[in-house]
């Protein structure tokens, strides 16, 4: 495979541009860039793969996903025909229904980010098809764009020495990133609370409602904001200030903490502690482990 | 852990359980792709991992173990005997919603208001949320009882075969109204006030529908509005709502109003299903016409979902028939009636001659011996 050393060079600033910033550069859509822009994305994508790191790999669908949305969210109104392209890569095809659209559940739920605001429980649901408007419908093509590079990344094949080189170079990057993912004293943390801090290590995007859970249950625990941004520090799409921004707003709102049973309907309760709340969880462990001690020492 | 010799219980019961397999099909959809599990006198699950080529290989299985509790992947494998569980290669699953009387305070044996309770809620899932909602067809429901006291509901559909958990999380939810708010169903924006029109999907509308049906119920009528009284006034407030219109309708209080109306109507099922079973991809449930260990009741697979209206388990789920028993009570029976065939109460020691269905009963509940 033969690749032209200025593509890959200008392939690998893309990729970096995505591990540092979150960001992919905009192109416009159908100029002469077009062709080139295929091939930059083509050989980035064997960067990533050569470099084979999961957080990499998140990290970067994320910011491609991102440029995918900002496509179709200003290209949409001038080329219609886009998003409805871009929805049959997925399999979804999006119904017209007045100034919204109707998309089939199954869809709606696999390509829609686990938050309040798509809560199926608040959407209008009929015939098996749930209505969005068309931020969401570009919002949905984004999380697919982002699940569908997470899936098919790492690429195992093998690739030009210039491009594995350039993986080395941006797997390079990562360590001063990585090293910062913090052991805080965790045995004492509910098994609920251990979970998501382990996951955020292993890059996994936690969704919105676990993360601010969690950040209310750190804030609680007496965590400085420091502390805490390191534990996000593993999210892929990490942002030194919006977490920092979104931390901050958590502590001085005072937010109470979800309950056991929220924290399940959110899908991250993944033991019967009989605690009501994730805060109770200490308390209540070693209360019982007293009471435990306690009653054999009586025997 | 069991013991290792076998009561003369549960061998009479697994011989009986045997001559049953024996004598009777099986059909499970998709059965070589599924991974099986079986269970004994102490524990539902004794075994998993267990796979089968076809029919006939689970059915000479069944016959030779007789295993008194038989369940079933809800998924689909490559490899459905492999482990750990991500070596068998997750194809798809079904989508299960179990509805329990479990919670109901009528203790270990059988009563009748539970099961006419449970048998409610599943024409409620199935009438309200499962067709109308959720589009499924009733070709793709398949509903069977569960052997004790509740109704499983499997759909089986490609709109949801490779669904993950979280998105079947997301399913039960909406059932359950979890996480359902108020405040997005009404809302105000600038000085007006918006709410649901009766033709929209999802709780909004199935608020907006039940109101105004309501809205001919006199003592609902003017606990909203003492105005309501008036037919001309309802008319016009059912006209305003019909048009998706809940601004300037006259009524004081109207948001608390509203939401108070919004929690007696129940449109939920909150606490009526299992959500960690409809969570759950890899989850083992009772293989439908299987014997339940606990009851010797089959878990009977309905003909079509309609069927269940008329379905009476205390009288079509028993598997056995009616030739005599001799048992001894190990505690107190209540009065029961299994097939028409009305036993107890009597108490603990007490001998009985029972049809084999009661008698057969009372030991999977562990509450008699063999006399």
């Amino acid at each position: 495979m033969e690749i032209v050393s200025s593509y890959v060079e200008r392939a690998e600033d893309r990729v970096r541009e995505a591990i540092i910033s979150g960001k992919v550069k905009k192109v416009p859509a159908l100029s002469d860039a077009q062709e080139e822009e295929l091939a930059l994305y083509a050989i980035a994508r064997m960067i990533v793969s050569c470099a084979a790191n999961r957080y990499l790999i998140n990290r970067y669908a994320v910011a491609e996903a991102k440029k995918t949305s900002d496509y179709l969210s200003s290209d949409s109104s001038a080329h219609p025909d886009y998003v409805d392209a871009v929805a049959a890569e997925f399999g979804i095809r999006f119904e017209k229904a007045g100034a919204q659209f109707l998309v089939p559940l199954g869809k709606y739920l696999t390509y829609t980010p686990r938050s309040t605001d798509y809560k199926l429980a608040n959407r209008e649901v009929a015939g098996g098809k749930v209505k969005v408007n068309s931020h969401e419908r570009v919002r949905m093509l984004e999380e697919a764009v982002k699940k569908k590079i997470e899936r098919e990344l790492p690429i195992r094949a093998s690739f030009p020495a210039e491009v594995k080189a350039s993986g080395a170079r941006v797997l390079a990057l990562l360590p001063k990133l990585e090293a910062n993912v913090v052991k805080v004293g965790q045995e004492n943390y509910p098994p609920c609370v251990r979970r998501m801090i382990e996951e955020l290590a292993l890059n996994v995007n936690l969704p919105h409602t676990a993360r601010v859970a969690l950040g209310i249950y750190l804030v609680k625990a007496g965590l400085p904001t420091d502390k805490i941004m390191e534990i996000f520090r593993g999210a892929p799409d990490f942002s030194e200030k919006t977490t920092r921004y979104q931390v901050e707003y958590l502590r001085t709102k005072n937010y109470s903490m979800p309950s056991c049973s929220t924290m399940d309907s959110y899908g991250v309760c993944v033991a019967e502690c009989r605690c009501g709340t994730p805060l109770n969880y200490r308390a209540n462990v070693h209360g019982r482990a007293l009471k435990k001690e306690e009653e054999e020492g009586k025997k | 852990m069991s013991s290792l010799v076998a009561s003369n219980e549960e061998k009479f019961l697994r011989k009986k359980f045997s001559d049953y397999y024996s004598s009777s099909a099986v059909a499970v959809r998709g059965l070589e792709k599924r991974e099986f599990g079986f269970g004994g006198w102490e524990k539902k699950i004794e075994f998993r991992h267990l796979s089968f080529r076809n029919e006939t290989e689970l059915r000479a299985r069944l016959v030779a173990e007789a295993p008194l509790y038989i369940s079933h992947s809800v998924a689909y494998y490559e490899f459905p005997d492999e482990r750990p569980m991500p070596r068998k290669n997750w194809e798809g699953s079904d989508l299960i919603f179990d509805l329990d009387a479990e919670g109901h305070s009528c203790g270990k044996f059988t009563c009748q208001e539970c099961l006419d309770r449970v048998k409610a809620d599943a024409i409620k899932l199935i009438e309200e949320f499962l067709l109308p909602d959720f589009g499924f067809s009733k070709s793709e429901l398949a509903v069977n009882f569960s052997g004790s006291r509740g109704y499983h509901v499997h759909v089986v559909s490609d709109a949801i075969y490779d669904i993950d958990r979280e998105a079947r999380r997301e399913i039960a939810d909406y059932v359950s109204g979890t996480g359902l708010s108020f405040e997005r169903l009404f809302w105000n924006e600038g000085k007006k006030f918006y709410g649901p029109a009766p033709t929209q999907g999802g709780f909004g509308g199935k608020f907006a529908r039940a109101f105004v049906a309501k809205l001919s119920d006199d003592s609902f009528a003017t606990s909203i509005a003492r105005k309501l009284k008036k037919p001309e006034e309802r008319e016009k407030l059912k006209g305003a709502i019909e048009r998706g219109n809940w601004d300037n309708i006259g009524i004081a209080n109207r948001e608390r109003k509203l939401s108070e109306k919004f929690e007696e109507m129940k449109l939920t099922m909150a606490g009526r299903i299992d959500a960690n079973v409809t969570a759950d991809t890899s989850k083992l449930i009772r293989m439908p016409d299987s014997i339940h260990g606990g009851s010797g009741f089959a878990a009977k697979r309905l003909s079509s979902p309609d069927a269940i209206s008329t379905f009476e388990p205390m009288r079509s789920a028993p598997v056995f028939g009616s030739a005599p028993l001799r048992v001894k009570a190990t505690e107190t029976v209540p009065a029961l009636n299994i097939r028409d065939f009305s036993f107890g109460p009597f108490g603990a020691g007490e001998v009985r001659e029972l049809p084999e269905a009661c008698a057969i009963y009372l030991l999977c509940k562990k509450a008699a011996i063999l006399a």
